[in-house]
């Protein structure tokens, strides 16, 4: 009977080890598949482009200032002593920079000091070993992430890269005797049974690191007895796979470790730079022992929440780490002494979301989405910040400034607010530097950059001067009258903004008081087939077709072709790709992807600089003539640009630096009763007023092609000394003006008779 | 002294008259040898001639900087380094040369060979330097074929 009871004890035993083994085995081959593949969804970030400083560099300080609190540094009263550290002085910046890691360029951050003068960058130089610096690259900002669901923000770290005093912490903490046991720590749970019972409550958990770890990464939260069972199971086979440091990396990457905003911060990676801005290997002992007293209870004991309660636990955990003889007694006292200096954050709201949107369009076609918010991606990309911030600040400004004077453009609704848009380009390289896709990104998300379809009105007449430039000069004469003519067997008569009295003009003068009548009949003399031939190679999406009114933009056209194409007036004939993206770069540092700027021959740069020199004349003298009663001293050329019943005004003006299109107008189309000039052109001249390191001042060099000549205001031929103004004049070298000015070429008696009076004259 | 004057005048009412007539023989001739129209400005100068500011020496840097990332084989980090100077100094034609030069490397002749037309027309006054661009020229010619 003995005999067969052993036999069956055996046998379920037997049984029963089986079955647990089959058990273990299964959640072996669990922990292999979780642990081989990607252990973490890690979002990828996305990048500003870096900050150059060089002296002699002008900038506008307090969106400086922005850009420093923006990238992490720390504003303090004392001179830096560590990275990100930053001390104002009344003409200088103290600056502790921080590393700089970009896939162009890397170097270890040093302390430097930054002179300045009147907005102006005076001096650069290394405090360290006072050497100068004639270029400095500011780290790139972050802009945005790629959240998955979970909303998790992760910093990946090597177990090499923390330092002892954490990882002593850590244990402190939660495991002390983390190194000793085998996943289960049983002298753990009889003390944490004791504790409890002796305090009548729950006040210690029994769980080893391990534990923990197979808690969060395979099982519910839910607190059942096969769970427990199982998490048991999971930490026994862990231990019997893993190394233990193997299991420490997992789990320093793992934990969660407080809030920022709605969005999670897991690691101690993430948790160093959150709370104190700096990499896990620069982490002191007392802010390790922060770190780590937060793993109990990450928001209770927050320094952003109760900074007191968040020293207290430290404080405990520096106490266990003395006990445990991790510490000595002097580090214990001094660090209890230490107050909890956090590095302190902001909730920003989505940066650029209007580019980042654009950005996106064009990742989509490079990576799935899941990878996007998964693999930890770090893409950078054009945009300058302190660019995007002056044109969101210079739209706002100037609509509600157009609102204010003049109340009818007013709306209730948030979604039929008055609207306007800009692009900001580097006319050569096609870097967009900012992008402003609507007034309010929160209640419309439709980008009028590039998913707007307007009429370009005047600000398309550029193209169909540069059609002319064969067989025209910006002397030939225009007829500037009114005229019929017959689209589709329909009568159109095309008129002046304004009466004029001017029935001929010059291209040039066409061109720069935007004359319709004029640009009309330069159009029908140049033909239309070759207007459109010529602007079909500047890639617009739009169809544009050879009717009359094409001369004065009544298609549809997209914003950002349009700054595009106007780029090559400012950059030698050059179409440059736009360009968001620069490189995209994995965990490891790896490139993966790398856009450079491309650019297309368009026209010959003779022919660009012609339409060019016009340009400046608009703004010199023509319609954008108020830039110059804005501050606006250095060479500039663009073109203003109103359609119909004022449904849209327009500016785009360019340096040989930048270039800046802004639209104004209503979604629905109503009309805003103001011109490019009134509502377009000041958001222009706000913005550019405020990114003074883009502006060299330069005037737009002059290529070979070109030549000028003193030609008579009146006939536009070559100027004599009778004419009444003789004015200079760039031209084309193949079609510049041979012919004398035969209206005020005067005979020899009359110039005769002249010089004798002139005599008299002179007694 | 008013016979003076008068007699003066009608001498030089005649010989005015008679080199009044002269000139119109010369209206059909090139402007600037009529000595009656103003002479036109060949070569011309731009409005205000570009003078090497700070924005134009920092770019400089990067020119350098580039054509070092150039030497040490990493043809990326160089074009966005030109990239950068480019942006500071659209007008040096150096940048186009090294960037023409960081396309060949990458074995992309397409680009290479608009740089290196790019750097023909900045480096126009620069005999040296065009030099150079023409047989960068010709080995663009040379890998295409």
């Amino acid at each position: 009977m003995l005999k067969k009871i052993v036999i069956a004890a055996v046998s379920i035993l037997v049984l029963f080890s089986a079955g647990l083994s089959l058990y273990c085995w299964h959640l072996s081959e669990q922990i292999d598949d979780r642990f081989s593949t990607r252990r973490w969804s890690i979002p990828s970030k996305v990048f500003s482009d870096t900050t150059l400083l060089y002296p002699g560099q002008r900038i506008e300080q307090n969106l400086f200032q922005q850009k420093l609190h923006n990238l992490g540094y720390r504003f303090v009263d004392k001179t830096p002593a560590s990275k990100g550290e930053v001390q104002i002085l009344p003409h200088s910046l103290n600056i502790y920079l921080y590393d700089l890691q970009t896939p162009w360029n890397d170097r270890h951050g040093f302390p430097t000091r930054i002179s300045i003068n009147k907005s102006t960058i005076t001096d650069i130089f290394r405090i360290d070993n006072k050497e100068a610096v004639s270029i400095l690259e500011l780290e790139p900002e972050e802009i945005s992430l790629f959240f998955g669901p979970e909303r998790e923000r992760r910093q990946l770290i090597s177990i090499q890269d923390v330092p002892p005093h954490l990882i002593y912490a850590v244990l402190a903490a939660e495991d002390n005797r983390f190194y000793q046991h085998h996943g289960i720590d049983p002298r753990g749970i009889l003390r944490a049974l004791m504790t409890n019972l002796r305090h009548g409550s729950i006040r210690q958990g029994g769980s080893t690191l391990t534990q923990q770890l197979a808690k969060n990464y395979f099982l519910t939260p839910a607190r059942t007895l096969t769970r427990k069972l199982k998490e048991v199971l999971l930490s026994l086979v862990m231990e019997l796979k893993y190394e233990k440091d193997e299991i420490l990396e997992i789990y320093l990457n793992e934990i969660y470790l407080g809030q920022k905003g709605s969005v999670a911060i897991n690691g101690v990676g993430e948790a160093s730079h959150f709370y104190f801005g700096k990499a896990v290997k620069y982490l002191s002992r007392g802010e390790a022992a922060t770190i780590a007293g937060l793993i109990k209870a990450p928001n209770h004991y927050s320094p952003y929440i109760d900074s007191e309660r968040c020293r207290s636990r430290r404080n405990s955990v520096l106490r266990t780490m003395y006990t445990k003889g991790w510490i000595t007694q002097d580090e214990l006292y001094a660090d209890l002494e230490q107050p909890v200096k956090t590095v302190g954050y902001t909730v920003h709201g989505k940066k650029a979301p209007y580019f980042i949107d654009y950005l996106t369009q064009q990742l989509k076609t490079l990576y799935r989405p899941e990878d996007l918010t998964s693999l930890g991606l770090s893409i950078y990309t054009t945009l300058d910040t302190q660019v995007q911030s002056a044109a969101e600040k210079a739209l706002e400004i100037g609509l509600s400034d157009l609102e204010r004077r003049n109340p009818a453009l007013k709306r209730e609704e948030p979604d039929q607010k008055l609207q306007g848009a800009i692009i900001v380009m580097q006319p050569r390289t096609g870097y967009i530097l900012a992008m402003v896709g609507g007034r309010n990104y929160s209640t419309s998300q439709f980008n009028r950059i590039v998913q707007a379809k307007r009429q370009p009105g005047s600000a398309f007449k550029p193209f169909v001067y540069l059609s002319s430039l064969d067989e025209f000069t910006p002397t030939t004469l225009l007829a500037n009258q009114p005229h019929t003519y017959t689209v589709d067997g329909q009568p159109w008569e095309p008129q002046n903004f304004e009466p004029v009295t001017k029935y001929t003009v010059s291209v040039k003068d066409a061109l720069k008081m935007s004359y319709n009548l004029a640009t009309v009949d330069l159009a029908m003399k140049t033909g239309l087939d070759h207007i459109v031939e010529v602007t079909s190679q500047f890639h617009f999406s739009t169809p544009i077709k050879p009717y009359p009114s094409l001369a004065l933009g009544a298609f549809e056209i997209i914003p950002l072709e349009l700054a595009r194409a106007y780029c090559v007036f400012a950059a030698d004939g050059l179409l440059p790709y736009p360009l968001s993206l620069k490189s995209v770069v994995d965990e490891t540092g790896d490139t993966l992807k790398q856009k450079h700027m491309q650019i297309e021959r368009m026209i010959p740069p003779a022919k660009a600089f012609i339409v060019n020199s016009m340009l400046q004349a608009v703004v010199k003298a023509g319609t954008a003539r108020s830039l110059k009663d804005k501050g606006i001293t250095w060479p500039v050329a663009g073109k203003t640009g109103t359609t119909n019943d004022f449904r849209d005004a327009w500016f785009v003006g360019f340096t040989p630096d930048i270039l800046a299109l802004v639209w104004v107008g209503f979604d629905n189309g109503d009309p805003i009763m103001a011109t490019g000039a009134s509502a377009a052109l000041p958001i222009w001249v706000e913005l550019i007023n405020a990114v003074p390191q883009h502006i060299s001042g330069q005037a737009f060099s002059v290529p070979m092609g070109v030549e000028k000549r003193t030609v008579c205001s009146v006939t536009g031929l070559l100027a004599t000394k009778g004419c009444p103004e003789p004015v200079q004049e760039y031209f084309l070298v193949d079609n510049a003006p041979e012919e004398q000015c035969p209206l005020h070429r005067k005979s020899g008696l009359t110039d005769l008779i002249e010089g004798v009076k002139s005599l008299f004259d002179d007694n | 002294m008013t016979t003076k004057v008068t007699v003066t005048l009608i001498c030089w009412l005649m010989i005015s008259a008679i080199t009044g007539c002269s000139k119109k023989e010369i209206v059909s001739q090139e402007p600037v040898a009529t000595g009656e129209t103003i002479a036109p400005e060949t070569p011309v100068e731009p409005d205000q001639p570009p003078q090497p500011g700070p924005r134009v020496q920092a770019s400089l840097k990067l020119t350098e900087q580039g054509r070092l990332n150039l030497e040490a084989g990493k043809p990326d980090n160089a074009i966005r380094v030109l990239e950068q100077a480019i942006s500071l100094n659209p007008d040096n034609g150096q940048n186009y040369y090294y960037l023409a030069e960081a396309w060949i490397m990458k074995k992309q002749l397409t680009e290479a060979r608009e740089f290196n037309s790019l750097a023909e027309l900045h480096l126009k006054d620069n005999k040296a330097w065009l030099e150079k661009v023409a047989r960068q020229a010709d080995r663009i010619a040379d890998l295409e074929k």
